[in-house]
Order: C-alpha cells, then sequence, then structure tokens
C-alpha cells in the first residue's frame, strides 16, 4: 500500500516509519530461517535460531524507526522545495510560452496592486501611524462649544481655569499660531511661529539641542520675552552658530533666542518659533476666544473622563459683566490630537482605499476569466499530466504557483508604481494632507502590499484552478470534445463577468457623483472675480513701524507705488484674502445703540479691493481718499448683512461698529461708523459654503487690523498675473528692504481651494475609467473566447444562410444576459454604498440620476463595444474554413 | 581469538557495508551474509545492529533502498550504493590504507630491534 502511495496519490505520499522498519526484519527473519531449513532445520527452530543470532528485535526496530523518521522528514523537505522550484520553472515557461497573456496580466496586477500600495501608504502615514511624539495616546486637543453648538477657540481664563481647576491632565498648555516677519537672522523671513503657555514643553517633553526650554519665570507678564527656535530655523537663519544672546524681532518685539530644539519637537510640527505667551497675553475676556489647548492626559485618564471634568468647569464660568453671554462657552470638547490632526481626512482616505480595493477586485475577476478561458485551451495539457499520474492536488499546485508567480511579478511592479506615487505626493505637497512626510512605502505598507499581493493570487487563481482540475481525463483526452459554447460553465461565466460589471458600476457611480458635485460646486458664482489677480502678502517690522498710523501711511505709499506698475490694473489693500485667509467674525454694534447687536464678519479694505475683484456695488460708494484717518468714520456693508439687520430699509447712513473686534485696540472714542456703500456677497470662506454677512472698514481708519499683514491685491491688465512678479518684488523692495514677499495668484489660491475635492474626484476617477477598462477587457475576452468555441456553429448558420448581423446580435444579446445581472447588482451596490459619500457631495443627491444614469449607460455601452467586436470578427471567417478544420 | 571475536571499531561497519555494497544492490540479510563468510566470523556483529547502521547510510545519502522481490520470491528491501557512497568508500579506504601502513610500520620497526 505504501509503496502504491508512494507513485501516485496525495501532494506527497504518506510514509510509515514504523511498518517499513518491521517489513524489513520480518523480511530478514524470513530469509534467515528459509536458509536454515535449507541446512535441514526443523522450521520453528530455523525461526528460533534466525531470532537468536538477529539479537535484540525491539531495540534495533527502535533505532531504525527513529532513524528512518528523521530521514523522511528531511526527504519531505528537500522534496517540497524541489516541487516548489520544479513549479516555479514551469510556470515561467508557462508564462514565457504566452508572452501577451502574461503582460496583459502584469500590467492589470500592478495597476490594481500598485493603486492599492499608493493609496495604503497614504492612509498608514496619515490615518495609522502614531503622532511622533512620546505616548502620543496621551495627547489631547480641547476646545469650547458655543452656543451654537460647535467648538470655537479658548478663552484665555477659561484655559486657565481648566488648568488649575482639572485633575485629568498631566500637563495643559494654551497654544497660537502665528505667521509673522522675523527680522535678526540672516535675512528676513515670514516664519511659523507659536505662542506657548506655560506647560507646554510638559505636554512634548524634549531635550533641548542648545540652550534651554522656557521656564516657569519666561511664563510671566512682564518677563522678558524670549524664544526657543526650530533646528532647522537656526541653521537656516542663525547660521547654526552656538546661541550667544542673539536676538530676533518677532511680532514687533524683540525677543531673545535662549534654545533650538529639534525639527517636529511639538505640535504643530512645522513650528519654528516658540515664544511664552503670557508675557503677550493680558486677556480677561471670557468671550474673546483666540487660542488653542494641547493637553496630556494624566497617566491611564481616558479621554471620556477629562472631557467630562473640562466640561463642568467650563459649565461654571460665568460671563464679566460688560461681556455678552451669547459668546461665552457652554461645554468644552476633548479629542485625541490625532483626531485633530487627521479626523478630516478620515472618510476620504478611506473612501479611496475602498476604491482602490474595488479595482483589484475587478481586475482578479478579470484574470480569473482569461485563465479559465486560456484553461479550457490548456486542458488537453492539463489531461495528459493527469493521465502521466499527476493527482489533482499537484495540478491545482502547479495552477496556483502560476497565479503566484503573476501575482507577484505584477506586486512588484505596483510597488514600483506606488512608489512614483507617493514620490509624486510628496513632491506636489497637497495643502489639504498633513503629515506628509509620513507617507511613505513603510514596512508596515510593504506587509500589507505582500498580503494583497497572495490574496490576490488566490482570488484569481483558485476558481480557474478548482474548475479546470474537474475536468475528467478521458473526456479531455479526446480530441475535437469542445462541448457547447456556454456549457456547463455558463453558470460561472455569468458571475465572473456580472461581478467584474458590478464593481466596475460602483465605482463609477462614486467618480460620478463626484464630477457632478464638482461641476455643480465650480459652477457657483463666488461672487468675485480671481481671474488676473495678482496677490501680494506683506507683513511689516512693528519695531520699525511702531504705530498702527505708520502702517497705515505705508500702504498708502505702497498702493501709489503699485499702481504704477507697468501692467498694473486696478490694485486695492484687503485684510484676509478669500478663500485663503480665515474670516473674523463676532459681535457688533448697530445704529448707535451698544445693545442693537448683530453678528458678522470683519475685513478691513481700501475701495480699490471692490474694483479689482468686480465685486459689484448695490448703493452708495467704495471708500476713497474722503475716508482718511482724520475722516468721518465710515464701513460698508455686504447685501446679506444690509438685509439681515436693516431688512426692507436703506443701509447707506446706518451705523455699525466693529464690536467685540476691536476690544484689544486703541479705538478712537465715536466708535460708530457711517455706512457709505452696499457691496454683493462673496464666498470669502469656501467655495462651498453661502456667503457670511460682512462690515468692511477702510484700513486708513482701522489700521491696528493690518499691523501683522495684509494682502495687496493687484488685477494684471495684460491676464497674466505672475508677469508682474518681478516689477512687484522691486517695488517693495523699494518701499523697505526688510519685507518678505509672499506672492501668488488669487486664482491659484482658489484653485488649491478645491483642492482636496480635486483630488478625491481624479483619483476616484482614474480608478473608476480603470476598472472601466478591465471590465470591458474582461468582457471582450469571455465573449472572444465564446466565439471561438461556437467558430464552427456560427460556420454552420451562416453557411445555412444567416445573415452575419443576426448572428452577431445573437451573440451580442447572450453577453448582454451576464452583462445585465452585473448591473442590477451594481445598481444596488452602489446605491447601498454611495449613502456613505453624502459627506462629500455638494448639492448632489447620492442616489443623483444624472450620475447614476451615466455609469450604467457608459458600462452599457462599453460591454455592447466589447461583446460586438469579437463577435463580429467570429462572422468574417470563411465559413469553410472553419468548418474543415474541425 | 576465535572465542572473544573482535569488537568492531566504530565506523568500521559502515565501511564493510558500503564495501559489500560495492559488488551490486543487495537486500539486508545478503548484506550480513555476504559480511558473515567474507570476514569468516572473525568480527562479532549482531544480526540486527546491520540495520540501523543501513539506516543511517541511507539518511546520510550513501546508499539508497527500494522495496523488491529476492530470487526465492520474497520481498526484501534493496540497498544500492548511491555515487556518494562510492565516494566515501574510496576515501575511507584510502584512510585505512594509509593508517594501516602507518602502524605497520611503527609496529614493525618495533619489533625489529
Amino acid at each position: 500500500m505504501n509503496s502504491r502511495r508512494s507513485h501516485r496519490g496525495g501532494v506527497f505520499p504518506r510514509f510509515d516509519a514504523r511498518e517499513d522498519v518491521d517489513r524489513e526484519i520480518r523480511a530478514h527473519l524470513d530469509l534467515r530461517a528459509e536458509e536454515l531449513e535449507a541446512e535441514g532445520w526443523e522450521p520453528a527452530a530455523a525461526r528460533e535460531e534466525a531470532r537468536r543470532v538477529f539479537g535484540d528485535e525491539d531495540s534495533v526496530a527502535r533505532a531504525c524507526r527513529a532513524i528512518a523518521a528523521s530521514h523522511q522528514r528531511a526527504v519531505r523537505r528537500g522534496r517540497v522545495m524541489d516541487a516548489i522550484g520544479q513549479d516555479l520553472r514551469f510556470a515561467v515557461r508557462t508564462l514565457f510560452k504566452s508572452p501577451g497573456f502574461a503582460l496583459v496580466a502584469l500590467v492589470t496586477l500592478s495597476l490594481g496592486i500598485g493603486a492599492n500600495t499608493a493609496v495604503f501608504s497614504v492612509v498608514s502615514g496619515v490615518l495609522l501611524r502614531p503622532l511622533p511624539f512620546d505616548d502620543p495616546e496621551e495627547l489631547v486637543w480641547l476646545q469650547e462649544i458655543g452656543n451654537h453648538g460647535g467648538t470655537m477657540s479658548v478663552a484665555w481664563p477659561n484655559y486657565t481655569d481648566w488648568r488649575d481647576q482639572s485633575t485629568s491632565f498631566a500637563a495643559l498648555a494654551a497654544v497660537n499660531d502665528f505667521n509673522a516677519t522675523v527680522l535678526g537672522g540672516d535675512e528676513p523671513v515670514r516664519a511659523d511661529g507659536l505662542m506657548v503657555g506655560e506647560d507646554y514643553w510638559k505636554v512634548f517633553p524634549t531635550s533641548p539641542l542648545q540652550g534651554r526650554l522656557t521656564v516657569a519665570a519666561d511664563h510671566v507678564p512682564g518677563a522678558p520675552a524670549v524664544v526657543v527656535v526650530s533646528r532647522s530655523f537656526w541653521a537656516n537663519q542663525l547660521g547654526g552658530r552656538p546661541l550667544d544672546g542673539q536676538s530676533l524681532e518677532v511680532l514687533g518685539i524683540r525677543v531673545q533666542v535662549v534654545g533650538v530644539v529639534a525639527d517636529g519637537a511639538g505640535y504643530p510640527t512645522d513650528t519654528q518659533l516658540w515664544t511664552p505667551a503670557e508675557p503677550l497675553n493680558n486677556s480677561t475676556s471670557r468671550t474673546s476666544h483666540n487660542w488653542s489647548v494641547v493637553g496630556r492626559l494624566a497617566a491611564g485618564v481616558p479621554v471620556g473622563r477629562a472631557r467630562d471634568e473640562i466640561d463642568l468647569i467650563t459649565k461654571r464660568i460665568t460671563a464679566l459683566p460688560d461681556e455678552d453671554p451669547d459668546f461665552l462657552a457652554t461645554g468644552a470638547a476633548v479629542v485625541p490630537l490625532m483626531d485633530e490632526i487627521v479626523g478630516d481626512l478620515r472618510q476620504p482616505l478611506y473612501l479611496l482605499l475602498g476604491a482602490a480595493v474595488l479595482v483589484l477586485l475587478v481586475a482578479c475577476t478579470n484574470l480569473a476569466s482569461t485563465l479559465l478561458a486560456r484553461g479550457a485551451s490548456r486542458s488537453r495539457e492539463l489531461a495528459v499530466r493527469a493521465s502521466l499520474g499527476a493527482g489533482r492536488a499537484r495540478i491545482t499546485r502547479q495552477l496556483l504557483t502560476e497565479s503566484l508567480l503573476l501575482s507577484v511579478m505584477g506586486g512588484a511592479g505596483g510597488v514600483g508604481l506606488a512608489y512614483l506615487v507617493v514620490v509624486a505626493i510628496r513632491r506636489s505637497a497637497p495643502a489639504f494632507l498633513p503629515r506628509l512626510g509620513e507617507v511613505a512605502l513603510s514596512p508596515s505598507v510593504l506587509v500589507f502590499t505582500a498580503a494583497a499581493t497572495v490574496l490576490t493570487a488566490l482570488l484569481f487563481g483558485l476558481l480557474p484552478a478548482l474548475r479546470l482540475t474537474k475536468v475528467e481525463a478521458g473526456e479531455a483526452l479526446r480530441a475535437g470534445s469542445r462541448g457547447n459554447a456556454m456549457d456547463g460553465r455558463a453558470l460561472v461565466w455569468r458571475f465572473l463577468v456580472g461581478t467584474e460589471v458590478a464593481l466596475a458600476l460602483v465605482l463609477l457611480v462614486g467618480s460620478g457623483l463626484l464630477v457632478r458635485s464638482f461641476r455643480t460646486l465650480l459652477g457657483e458664482d463666488l461672487g468675485f472675480d480671481a481671474a488676473d489677480v495678482a496677490v501680494v502678502s506683506v507683513s511689516l517690522s512693528n519695531l520699525k513701524y511702531p504705530e498702527p498710523e505708520d502702517h497705515g501711511r505705508f500702504y498708502d505709499e505702497l498702493l501709489g507705488r503699485v499702481a504704477a506698475v507697468p501692467g498694473a490694473g486696478a490694485v486695492g489693500l484687503i485684510s484676509d484674502v478669500p478663500l485663503r485667509d480665515g474670516l473674523a467674525n463676532g459681535r457688533l454694534e448697530l445704529d448707535g445703540d451698544l445693545d442693537k447687536q448683530a453678528i458678522g464678519a470683519y475685513v478691513v479694505a481700501s475701495g480699490g479691493v471692490f474694483e479689482v475683484l468686480d465685486i459689484p456695488l448695490l448703493a452708495g460708494r467704495v471708500f476713497d481718499g474722503r475716508d482718511g484717518p482724520d475722516g468721518e468714520m465710515v464701513a460698508m456693508v455686504s447685501e446679506s448683512f444690509a438685509d439681515r439687520f436693516w431688512p426692507g430699509e436703506d443701509p447707506v447712513g446706518k451705523q455699525v461698529t466693529g464690536g467685540g473686534m476691536d476690544n484689544f485696540y486703541p479705538v478712537r472714542q465715536e466708535s460708530f461708523a457711517r455706512v457709505v456703500g452696499v457691496v454683493a456677497d462673496i464666498r470669502h470662506r469656501d467655495v462651498g459654503r453661502e456667503a457670511y454677512p460682512t462690515v468692511y472698514f477702510p484700513y486708513t481708519q482701522r489700521p491696528y487690523r493690518i499691523q501683522y499683514g495684509a494682502s495687496v491685491l493687484v488685477e494684471s491688465a495684460s491676464g497674466e498675473p505672475t508677469s508682474m512678479a518681478p516689477e512687484l518684488r522691486s517695488v517693495l523692495r523699494a518701499a523697505d528692504p526688510d519685507i518678505p514677499v509672499r506672492m501668488g495668484s488669487l486664482g491659484a489660491i482658489v484653485a488649491s481651494s478645491l483642492g482636496e475635492r480635486r483630488f478625491l474626484m481624479f483619483v476616484m476617477g482614474g480608478f473608476s475609467v480603470l476598472a472601466l477598462v478591465l471590465a470591458t477587457v474582461g468582457i471582450f475576452g469571455v465573449v472572444s473566447y465564446s466565439v471561438g468555441r461556437r467558430r464552427r456553429e456560427i460556420g454552420i448558420r451562416v453557411a445555412l444562410g444567416a445573415a452575419p448581423e443576426s448572428v452577431v446580435r445573437m451573440v451580442v444579446r447572450a453577453a448582454m444576459t451576464m452583462v445585465a445581472g452585473g448591473l442590477v447588482a451594481g445598481l444596488v451596490a452602489a446605491l447601498a454604498m454611495t449613502s456613505a459619500m453624502r459627506s462629500f457631495l455638494y448639492e448632489i443627491s447620492p442616489t443623483d440620476p444624472l450620475a447614476v444614469g451615466a455609469a450604467v449607460v457608459t458600462l452599457f455601452g462599453a460591454a455592447v463595444f466589447a461583446s460586438w467586436l469579437p463577435a463580429r470578427s467570429g462572422t468574417r471567417v470563411d465559413p469553410m474554413v472553419t468548418m474543415r478544420s474541425e | 581469538m576465535p572465542e572473544q571475536p573482535l569488537e568492531l571499531l566504530k565506523g568500521t561497519l559502515d565501511v564493510l557495508i558500503l564495501k559489500t555494497l560495492q559488488g551490486g544492490a543487495m537486500h539486508g540479510y545478503g548484506v550480513s551474509r555476504r559480511i558473515r563468510e567474507t570476514t569468516g566470523e572473525v568480527f562479532r556483529v549482531e544480526e540486527g545492529a546491520l540495520y540501523p547502521a543501513l539506516r543511517r547510510l541511507e539518511k546520510r545519502g550513501l546508499v539508497e533502498a527500494a522495496w523488491g522481490v529476492t530470487d526465492t520470491g520474497r520481498e526484501a528491501r534493496f540497498y544500492r550504493l548511491t555515487p556518494a557512497g562510492e565516494a566515501e568508500l574510496s576515501s575511507a579506504l584510502e584512510g585505512w590504507h594509509r593508517y594501516v601502513e602507518a602502524m605497520g610500520q611503527v609496529l614493525g620497526a618495533a619489533s625489529e630491534t
């Protein structure tokens, strides 16, 4: 039985050491006894003597068994390695025999696996990797919750209450980031700075590379201003020289550099300067929400408990006597810092990962059907091998080895593609993607890819392998046994084609929705014309220009010089550039009555801005030369502001203040400004968000609002805003050589504000086009195969006078029945899945009939084409030729 | 000497087996009979002790085995020298000859004085 099994049978013949050894000893004793009998011994005595001279049977048997068993294990290992090597060599030969198929399969797999690897490297780097700080799971982000239910920044005294009254935290620190001109280094630069509360370095413990961190004595009002700089700032701006009392001018204050820390030592990771907040800030307001708060939880404290505690403390806080309680926090939110950084990206990134997986599934289905069709033509080869003694398991393994080889090669190609994508993403540095530095083909990404590769091989290889080896050897060996075109395997074909179509449809619907949404968004009227507008952002030294009026005078002169630049059209100044800078909003007072309040955004501008941006003037006038520092205080309002607060009245001549937003500035006593003009609304915050009611004030009368920076907008007469850059630069240098210049175009700013949506749309679109092509190729392959097998039948039909068109129709109709099932299934799946996309869609329903219809029509059309092509070529063959070849 | 047969030096049995198999494939009993005959019962080898040695040689790849049928129609496990076994045998023989020669010279010289 053993000997028989070792010839054929399972993957590896079973070997029983005990039986083998016992048999051998028995044989020995038999032969010995036989010989003794021949010498004349009695049979019984002969047997006895044979045993005696043999020695201890048991111990011999035991020793032999042990050796035989260990030998067998070694043999088996060797045989497995041999078999793998043999399978591999055979697989390579098989692939080389059909290079066309191999190439298509490799490209398909490389794209499928590459897409997954690339998306997963982003998911892994951005969402999964822990933050690069010690014990990152302890880090949290704290915000206030307003009476509108949304989160908002934190008032300074609220932060100190939290810090002093809570027990859930090892450390809490208020932070406020700023981007400001820094002077005193090797050249004037704009740098990302952070004002930090006392315990900041306890939240982000680090050892300074030079000097020291800030300590308690630096964090008291009136302390000398000091700053800790990042390593790269130190290297680039301080020449990497040992610290020796160097000082910088930051935010108009001279500060001493006391320490250097590693880049990314604290959050935000791109901070270049850390300066104590306490000497700069003496706010006691409970309604001035200017701070963010980072915290480190005490060991073992869950986020929920910290939130409950902070929420409770916040609810006890009451407004100061002169403050509007409407602007007081009603609660607090405490979330892991990770959520604050990447929370918004989870959905879109997982959406893309899901899409990439669908693409890979389409690729698998496609390959499975190709392998099956190819396998049918290999069935003779397989039958021959089976009849030569290869078992089903053996052949299955061979076929799977071929799949695995393809998959591994495709995986390698995929890693190559993903590498290119990762490099491209890092180079283009999309603004919406945080933690970009961590996006890489890390070991965990490669493990994912390896797993995906093996899984892929099983997915597309297993079904064909099992199907093909089921063929009865005798049946397939009989030449000419071809069966009917859509024979017993019809169900498999139907399943494969249907799956492919369904998956592709889901992707097409998803990307169709995104495209529709994006087009709707692009169709929105921003309310301003961004074309041909150059944006020059400027920030002046507050040591050189100590008074707000100095800033005002500087910009007066600068605007004049810019207007004289050749090619410059209208010129204006604005505090916050639409779609780039945030919009400061808050409480304002109306009509000379401090109790009559409104909520609005507060923008400082020059009259020229409305001309540059083509914002229509609806009533009154824009700011002009009359509105100087000594003129009557004036304002302009947006249409929605006027409609909301002065419905049915003429807003021109009404009065408005800057409200709470002027609290910290030395405002002239008569703070009510007279409304001189009404302009149309603009979408300042986001292309997809309605305009916010806005009040505009002239920069000449509120220069303190621009003393940390403002932007000059210049309309290009030539239509090419960047062409003015050299002249603008030299004008600025002439005005003040110490100004770092940031230049761009408003068009680019608008485009960049749509960057995340565009990225999502293009990647999804790319994936669905890929899926569409794969599905089309898959249908083409299946129908070609079917036509090939029906060649004889088609030949007879044509010979008997059937019109070729009717034969084509018949083939296409048969194919469409397979496709139709997939379309129905895909439609159901798409409608179920796209509701999860609601948050990505702008004014488009997840069941948008246009997007769904276009997807169905596209896929249907592609399927008709993919089946018509082989059907037509099938009928073009001379029937006599096909029939003779049979 | 006859009543106290020589104990085989360790490893010597392997060489005896390999040498025996050099003549052609043989089953275990055949090997044991041939050793018995050619050594004139000088060496005391329990017949059973042969088998672990054969299995070890098989494991080392010096011999290979397959079940077959004897002239008398009985089934038996046949052993055959592999090329590796041939090589092992010749190097063992060479080593043995040098050993004997050296010992012979020393012992011969000693007896002459």
